[in-house]
């Protein structure tokens, strides 16, 4: 039985098509990368994914049964979803953010519970970030903030993360122990659907990846064996070498595309 | 704690302001007289005061009802502004956004002109309170579909809000100027002093209930300033949560438009202050909404009725109050939207 997928799926935005045809097949526990330039239709997919839209033809199915047959509520206990950036406009405290991922399943007008406090706490300890738990969120550091919506899905009790453009925005430490959360999760047991501009982190992480381009799916498979020099050539429109390293996978070597 | 000393503080505060309110007026009545009519009154304690008819008669006939109404819709524009600011993630943003306190001024004025009884005023300005609600959402809806639901609302209301102001100024201009155009405008001013506690009896009930209930929506709309996408994703009906913040608060306007006419600026001022002193949790906050819009407007319609010989518009009074509140609240915001 499939795990999560689409089939056939098409979707368009006041009549300008966006997704022209595209079928994707998440194992569960696997790590699903999501390749493309601008505006090619990743951040559409994934909101597909997440239900926030609905294709205009084919099928979102979740352990064999579609997408827009659960209730929100038992989806947001399947899925979660984790922004590129959460724009808080009140100053609430990060165990309040986290306190968010229970909202689905508290009982209307009543404060949280015990348990959801307990379950909350303890998804932010998973991922180190209890000692924040008073701080306000716009005054923590981007990847403390992105650490904090994680914990959010975590206290969610969601399996399947998906994830748009997680590093962005972030420092370059921050960036590869976001990459390496992931991975400790993923052993876990839990799914991920990402979207990245770096063909490398693709690599880092291993797993499957989609390349889109112009609304379909130009290529996917294991990310170590589809991504290639000329797919990332032909996905961006660049000039750069993948060289194998030491660590086990290759990293690109960028070159200028117009001028020498 | 701070928090729980801050409501007992402000619910001391509102309880003694209505006991000084009820004291105030062309009739003075010594505190501690008042006291003992209440207590003989309310618990059946003590013996009565000299001259009871006629304390009872100032007390719980005229001055009791107008200070519940006052109560109500000083707590009614504070939360329904309060859960407004919320929902648009904007501290601009007043009870008025949707359009309805224009609806509901031309509903009032047009009753005022086409019906000799207080009810049928009342009447046309609930509904055009409604429909100028409607007319926003409508025109939200038309464009519905690209996604920013928000902005689309605000441009709505604002549409909505110019058609009706502009069909105000119509009623404006057509209405008898010797007879019923002062009343429009007098109208429009705002004040409590028509109310009886048979206004009170009808508005009540919903004015209170729909209150509580918006008050306690915090924590959805804590959820909703997140953005739509992000707080679907965590399991929230979204449309469902913000139709309904917007049904109450609009409920809410249109029924002090009823009782006491057009009162500017509360619920723009008073969430400010609210914010200022409990942050901007909204499951703290719109309680405390509440509690400090009622005070304040205890307060400002003793000084309306009490300061001068003639009574003065609380409408005019809130404005010039609230004016160099928001000023300063502004000069607050500067630091970010708390």
């Amino acid at each position: 039985m499939s795990f999560y997928e689409v089939q056939n799926l098409h979707f368009s935005y006041n009549e300008k098509v966006i997704l022209k045809g595209i079928d994707v097949c998440i194992k569960e526990g696997s790590i699903v990368s999501l390749l493309g330039a601008n505006g090619t239709g990743k951040s559409t997919l994934m909101k597909l994914f997440l239900g926030l839209l609905h294709p205009s033809s084919g099928e979102v199915i979740l352990k064999g049964k579609a997408l827009q047959h659960y209730s929100i509520k038992e989806r947001a206990s399947h899925i979660s979803y984790v922004p590129q950036s959460t724009h808080v406009a009140f100053a609430f405290c990060a165990l309040d953010i986290v306190l968010m991922g229970r909202i689905a399943f508290e009982s209307w007008f009543k404060r949280a519970s015990e348990a959801d406090v307990i379950l909350a706490r303890s998804a932010m300890e998973r991922l180190g970030i209890l000692h924040l738990e008073k701080r306000t969120f716009q005054t923590l550091s981007g990847g403390e903030k992105q650490l904090v919506l994680i914990a959010r899905s975590l206290a969610q009790g969601a399996k399947i993360l998906v994830m748009d453009e997680p590093v962005s925005g972030l420092d370059y430490g921050n960036q590869l122990r976001l990459l390496e959360t992931i991975i400790t999760l993923s052993k876990e047991g839990y799914t991920f659907l990402k979207s990245t501009h770096f063909p490398e982190h693709a690599l880092m992480l291993g797993g499957y990846t989609y390349a889109l381009k112009d609304g379909y799916v130009l290529a996917h498979g294991d990310t170590t064996t589809i991504l290639t020099e000329q797919l990332i050539n032909e996905l961006y429109n660049t000039n750069v070498m993948l060289k194998q390293t030491l660590c086990g996978y290759p990293v690109c070597i960028p070159a200028f595309v117009n001028t020498k | 704690m701070k928090n729980s000393f801050l409501f007992g503080l402000i619910v001391v505060s509102l309880g003694a302001s209505m006991l000084i309110s009820l004291a105030l007026g062309r009739y003075e009545i010594e505190l501690g007289t008042l006291w003992q009519l209440l207590v003989w009154k309310v618990l059946n304690l003590g013996s009565a005061p000299h001259d009871v008819t006629l304390l009872s008669n100032i007390v719980f006939n005229i001055r009791l009802p107008r200070i519940l109404a006052v109560v109500l819709v000083g707590a009614a524009l504070s939360v329904s502004g309060g859960a407004f600011q919320a929902m648009f993630v904007n501290p601009l943003v007043s009870p008025g956004i949707l359009g309805v306190l224009a609806g509901a001024s031309f509903g009032a004025a047009l009753g005022i002109m086409i019906s000799n009884s207080w009810l049928g005023v009342q009447f046309f300005a609930f509904l055009f309170g409604f429909i100028a609600v409607l007319a926003a959402l409508g025109v939200a809806k038309i464009y519905g579909r690209s996604g920013a639901q928000t902005i689309l609302l605000v441009l709505g209301g604002v549409i909505s809000s110019s058609l009706f102001s502009a069909l105000l100024s119509v009623v404006k201009f057509v209405a008898d100027p010797y007879n019923k155009l002062p009343t429009i405008v007098y109208w429009l001013m705002g004040s409590f002093s028509a109310v009886d506690m048979k206004t009170l009896a009808s508005v009540a009930l919903p004015l209170f209930i729909s209150t509580i209930i918006l008050s306690l929506m915090g924590k959805y709309l804590n959820i909703l300033s997140l953005g739509d996408d992000d707080a679907k994703a965590l399991g929230v009906r979204v449309t469902w949560v913000r139709n309904s913040a917007i049904l109450l608060a609009t409920l809410l306007s249109t029924l002090t438009v009823v009782v006491a006419g057009m009162i500017g600026w509360v619920g723009l001022i008073i969430p400010h202050i609210a914010r200022f002193l409990v942050g901007a949790d909204n499951r703290i906050l719109l309680p405390m909404c509440a509690l400090l819009g009622a005070t304040f407007l205890v307060i400002v319609d003793t000084l309306c009725r009490t300061s001068m010989s003639i009574e003065i518009p609380i409408g005019i009074a809130t404005s010039l109050i609230g004016i160099p509140i928001f000023v300063f609240a502004l000069r607050n915001a500067k630091k970010g939207f708390v």
